[in-house]
């Protein structure tokens, strides 16, 4: 039972993460119509900038970053989350503008192709000496260490307790809120309709006087700042930071764009859907079957969907025009 | 002569009485969502006839087509070429069991050559497989030479032998027309389905064309079905049509009946039926 | 317009086809390439090594096998339109397979896992059998990641293929150490193949190094004119019609889903075979790694920049793309920022690749057709 508890914590926590980089994939797609391959490394990007704005800050407020003695005031995390949504905003609108603008009216493929480009550029830059070297580094934890609460459960004899931390807590708690907060945005104000007519048709909503540009600007914007959220988030829980282009971050994007795709990709609430179900998949097949195949789970799961229904969980049905 | 029934039919050319018809559709249907786009169509081709599919736009004209070629899989009703049943196969089995196309919107392979477009679609007929294709045995070389020689005269035919070497991407508006024909005869149908092929012609383009289309049908003895717009070439070539309007047949005869037909007239013009003028 | 139809066809027929299929009926010329191929091949694999030296061989080699997965790629990618970035998973499954082949096939056929006789000796032969053999498993697996292909269509697919390679590589990952003691292994029952003894992370090391010039340029050779006679006749145009518009080839009487399962199984059977051929080179060991998605993304560079169809670009761009990096060996890090940028930049310029669809010798086709034009 206390086993049970803790992976439904996990999931849950890693859960929201899979989902908050899964809505990245997702709007995009929704928009664009194609696989924005370099949004994982948007999510590396926020996990890094975090990293460097807090070992630049923590100095400064007489604390040492990698060996913080007694934890930074609340406010620091609040800071840095916030500035590396920011930056990575910013940097998610110029990659749409230099690279994927030029070719809105190219094959898919094409497209796809430029993002596999991005995401292999930003991967080997973050590797470069003056960016984040390719070493690895121990992100510096900005939570305390408190413990939200403690459940025990016994068996007989023995008891065990499960405890649930602040890091889980407000991993859950900050996605859930900038996930709520998008699905305002997309279903109740001006910019989610115009968000929603562009993606039903480019072409229509342009001539209804709605400007796609900004649109889609926005739209990457939105996602990459998602994306550094869970950067954030994710080297708050695992504070041990791999390298740009280590296979771990690729992965960790992958599965949620898997999870983007098993939702139904385009869909708002599919993606969300979809993060938990990966993370609900990954965990308790890692606890339960063999923890050494938790990433085949997954794959398995996405092949398995994809051939049963192509267009995923909450996907609709597409036809093409002859 | 016998009076026009189900099963036999006059034609007018040559005065033969065909029985068994060789294409036989009733009561197929789809729906898209909600929308039934195609209702209880029925259709009867005989051999060797020349028919139109009309209607204004929307009407599901093409989407007939899409269910005749396996597009689509229709939700109702039985469809039959000679006394094969198509109700299941796929795109690739109705073209091999003898129903060809063309495309409202040009879907020619831009980038292979002329010839190259020709001779895919008649490679269907040939019996080459892949160990002779990469051992080039006598007998890759052999039907290799067959399906060019075809392709060359099918071309010559059309007066497109001299850009055989071209990408078909590049042929000229009016080319590209007649190249889905011919590719589509490539396949050696029995039936063939044009979708507009008089669209965006110019009134030469469209004579020379419906000349063609009646030659067509003598030369290699297929029964056509003529999507078209043009209604002058339509009653011109065409000896049944067939009329929809919503999905629903609304009206199906010769092309005099047709055009005397209260609800066609109706139909086009979104009026009553007394409101005036002849639109052909 | 049919006029002139009643003209005899026959006269009218040019004979001028593009490229030089061969159009003579002897089938003898169809060996003609192939014979050529290995000639060049030995020829590589005696005068190479002296003139050049061991390190230049090497690159030779690289780039070889480097030919061999673009060209094979290509098939699925450039002429089939489909959009696979696992390719690599399929070579670690074809080097693996083949390197439990000739590593346990040694002990039991000699008694000991090393390099067994010279030339075209009895432990060569093993090894090219077994790079068959890699070669005929990965094409099954190619089956396999095929099937999906019916169903899903450009980037699904990309995904579901880039899941195969990580799955493999996860997979390698967890297998066992490699059993080096030959009486141990031949007195041991078939349970010391669960896990299979592969070296799980580590890599599978100790495999006797039989990849040479001629195997490596062999290979590439029948790769080469396997790709190449695709393409100009029947099967081909079929997959190029997939490419092209996978409605009109239906309507044309194409299987689409044939031929996308037939590309998938002929290039994995390509790379298979070269992943036996990379397991069996001397410098390397062959570990999970070798499946991932980053090796995969190398030979979906080359055929990018090669142009997606043409198999002399794609060779070139293979070549190029080993050697070039070797030369440099000073710029490393920065060798996939340039290939980054080169992917970005081909994709705003020039998206079909160097030389698109077109063959390096397509260039002097219109020439070659006014000469002949010129002499009836």
């Amino acid at each position: 039972m206390a086993d049970l508890v803790q992976t439904l914590i996990t999931a849950l926590a890693i859960g929201s993460l899979y989902a908050l980089i899964a809505l990245g994939y997702t709007m995009v797609y929704g928009i664009l119509k194609f696989i924005n391959f370099a949004h994982s490394d948007i999510v590396v990007l926020g996990a890094w900038i975090s990293y460097t704005l807090s070992s630049k800050l923590l100095p400064r407020l007489g604390l040492d970053p990698h060996n913080p003695v007694t934890p930074p005031p609340i406010w620091v995390a609040a800071v840095v989350l916030i500035l590396s949504m920011i930056i990575c905003g910013l940097i998610g609108f110029v990659i749409e503008r230099l690279a994927y603008k030029p070719l809105r009216r190219a094959p898919r493929l094409n497209v796809l192709i430029t993002a596999i480009g991005v995401s292999l550029l930003l991967q080997n830059l973050g590797q470069l000496n003056f960016m984040f070297g390719a070493s690895p580094q121990k992100m510096p934890a900005l939570l305390p260490g408190w413990e939200i609460a403690t459940l025990t459960f016994s068996d007989g004899e023995s008891a065990r307790s499960v405890v649930i931390n602040l890091v889980d807590t407000v991993i859950f708690a900050t996605s859930a809120t900038l996930m709520l907060l998008l699905q305002y945005l997309v279903f109740r104000t001006k910019l989610g309709t115009a968000m929603r007519a562009v993606s039903f048709n480019p072409d229509n909503a342009a001539l209804l006087g709605i400007p796609v540009d900004r649109v889609v600007s926005f739209t990457f914007v939105l996602g990459s700042a998602l994306a550094a959220a869970a950067g954030f988030l994710y080297v708050m829980k695992y504070p041990g930071m791999n390298q740009p282009a280590h296979t771990i971050w690729v992965l960790l994007g992958l599965k949620a764009f898997v999870a983007a795709v098993i939702g139904g990709i385009g869909n708002v609430r599919g993606a969300v859907l979809g993060g938990f179900v990966i993370a609900f998949v990954e965990q308790f097949g890692a606890f339960y079957i063999s923890s050494n195949y938790r990433d085949v789970y997954v794959f398995a799961l996405l092949i398995v969907i994809l051939l049963v229904r192509p267009t995923g969980l909450l996907g609709s049905p597409l036809r093409e025009k002859v | 002569m016998t009076a026009d029934s189900i099963h036999s039919t006059t034609q007018p050319d040559s005065g033969i009485v065909q029985l068994a018809p060789l294409l036989r559709v009733s009561d197929i249907g789809i729906s898209f969502g909600g929308l039934k786009a195609v209702q209880q169509f029925s259709l009867s081709l005989p051999q060797s006839v020349l028919y139109g599919l009309i209607g204004p736009n929307g009407a599901g004209k093409t989407t007939v087509f899409n269910l005749l070629t396996g597009v689509y899989q229709p939700d109702s009703g039985k469809m039959n070429l000679s006394d094969i049943s198509l109700i299941g196969r796929k795109p690739h089995q109705i073209t091999a069991a003898g129903i060809a196309r063309t495309f409202q919107n040009i879907r020619l392979f831009p980038s292979l050559s002329v010839l190259d477009n020709v001779r895919l679609a008649g490679q269907l007929r040939s019996s080459e497989g892949l160990l002779h294709t990469l051992l080039r045995t006598s007998l890759h070389h052999q039907s290799e030479a067959e399906l060019k020689q075809r392709a060359m005269e099918l071309l010559e035919i059309f007066e497109l032998q001299h850009r055989a070497h071209e990408l078909a991407g590049n042929l000229s508006y009016g080319h590209q027309r007649r190249l889905e024909i011919v590719r589509a005869l490539a396949t050696s149908p029995r039936v063939l389905l044009l979708d507009e092929p008089a669209a965006g012609l110019n009134p030469q383009e469209k004579r020379s064309l419906a000349q063609s289309i009646r030659e067509i049908r003598d030369r290699f003895q297929v029964a056509i079905l003529l999507i078209e717009h043009d209604m002058g070439l339509v009653m011109d070539i065409c000896e049944r049509i067939v009329v929809l309007d919503h999905g629903v047949t609304i009206c199906e005869g010769t092309p005099d009946v047709i055009q005397n037909d209260p609800q066609v007239i109706a139909a086009y013009l979104g009026a009553a039926p007394d409101s005036g003028q002849n639109i052909f | 317009m049919p006029r002139d139809s009643t003209q005899s066809p026959q006269t009218r027929l040019t004979p001028a086809n593009s490229g030089f299929s061969g159009t003579t009926g002897n089938a003898w010329y169809g060996l003609f390439p192939l014979v050529a191929g290995l000639a060049m091949a030995t020829a590589l694999q005696f005068i190479l090594p002296g003139a050049a030296g061991p390190y230049y061989s090497r690159i030779v080699i690289d780039a070889g096998i480097a030919i061999v997965l673009a060209v094979s790629l290509n098939i699925v990618n450039g002429m089939t339109g489909q959009f696979s970035i696992g390719h690599a998973g399929f070579m670690a499954l074809g080097g693996y397979t083949a390197g439990i082949l000739t590593h346990y096939g040694s002990m039991l056929l000699w008694g000991s896992a090393g390099r067994h006789g010279g030339f075209l000796g009895s432990g060569e032969l093993l090894f090219a059998a077994s790079c068959l053999a890699g070669g005929l498993i990965s094409a099954v697996a190619g089956y396999v990641v095929g099937l999906p292909s019916l169903r899903l269509r450009g980037d699904y697919l990309a995904i579901v293929t880039l899941g195969f390679g990580e799955i493999m590589r996860v997979i390698l990952q967890q297998t066992g150490r490699v059993i080096d003691d030959a009486e141990k292994f031949r007195s041991g029952g078939l349970s010391q193949l669960i896990p299979p003894p592969v070296g799980g992370a580590v890599g599978f090391d100790g495999l006797p190094k039989y990849t040479s010039l001629f195997w490596v340029y062999s290979l590439v050779t029948v790769t080469v004119v396997v790709a190449y006679r695709l393409k100009v006749s029947s099967p081909g145009r079929a997959m190029i019609s997939v490419r092209e518009d996978e409605i009109a080839a239906q309507a044309m009487g194409v299987d689409i889903a044939r031929q996308k399962v037939m590309a998938f199984v002929i290039a994995a059977f390509f790379a298979g075979a070269a992943g036996g051929m990379f397991a069996h080179e001397s410098g390397v060991i062959i570990s999970p790694r070798d499946a991932g998605f980053q090796r995969s993304f190398d030979y979906v560079i080359m055929t990018v920049l090669g142009g997606r169809g043409s198999i002399s670009g794609v060779l070139i761009a293979a070549a190029v793309l080993t050697a070039l990096p070797e030369m440099l060996r000073d710029f490393e890090q920065y060798r996939l920022i340039v290939y980054a940028l080169l992917l970005i930049m081909m994709m705003l310029v020039r998206p079909q690749g160097l030389f698109g669809i077109h063959e390096i010798w397509d260039l002097f086709a219109p020439f070659l057709r006014r000469q002949q034009k010129a002499a009836p």
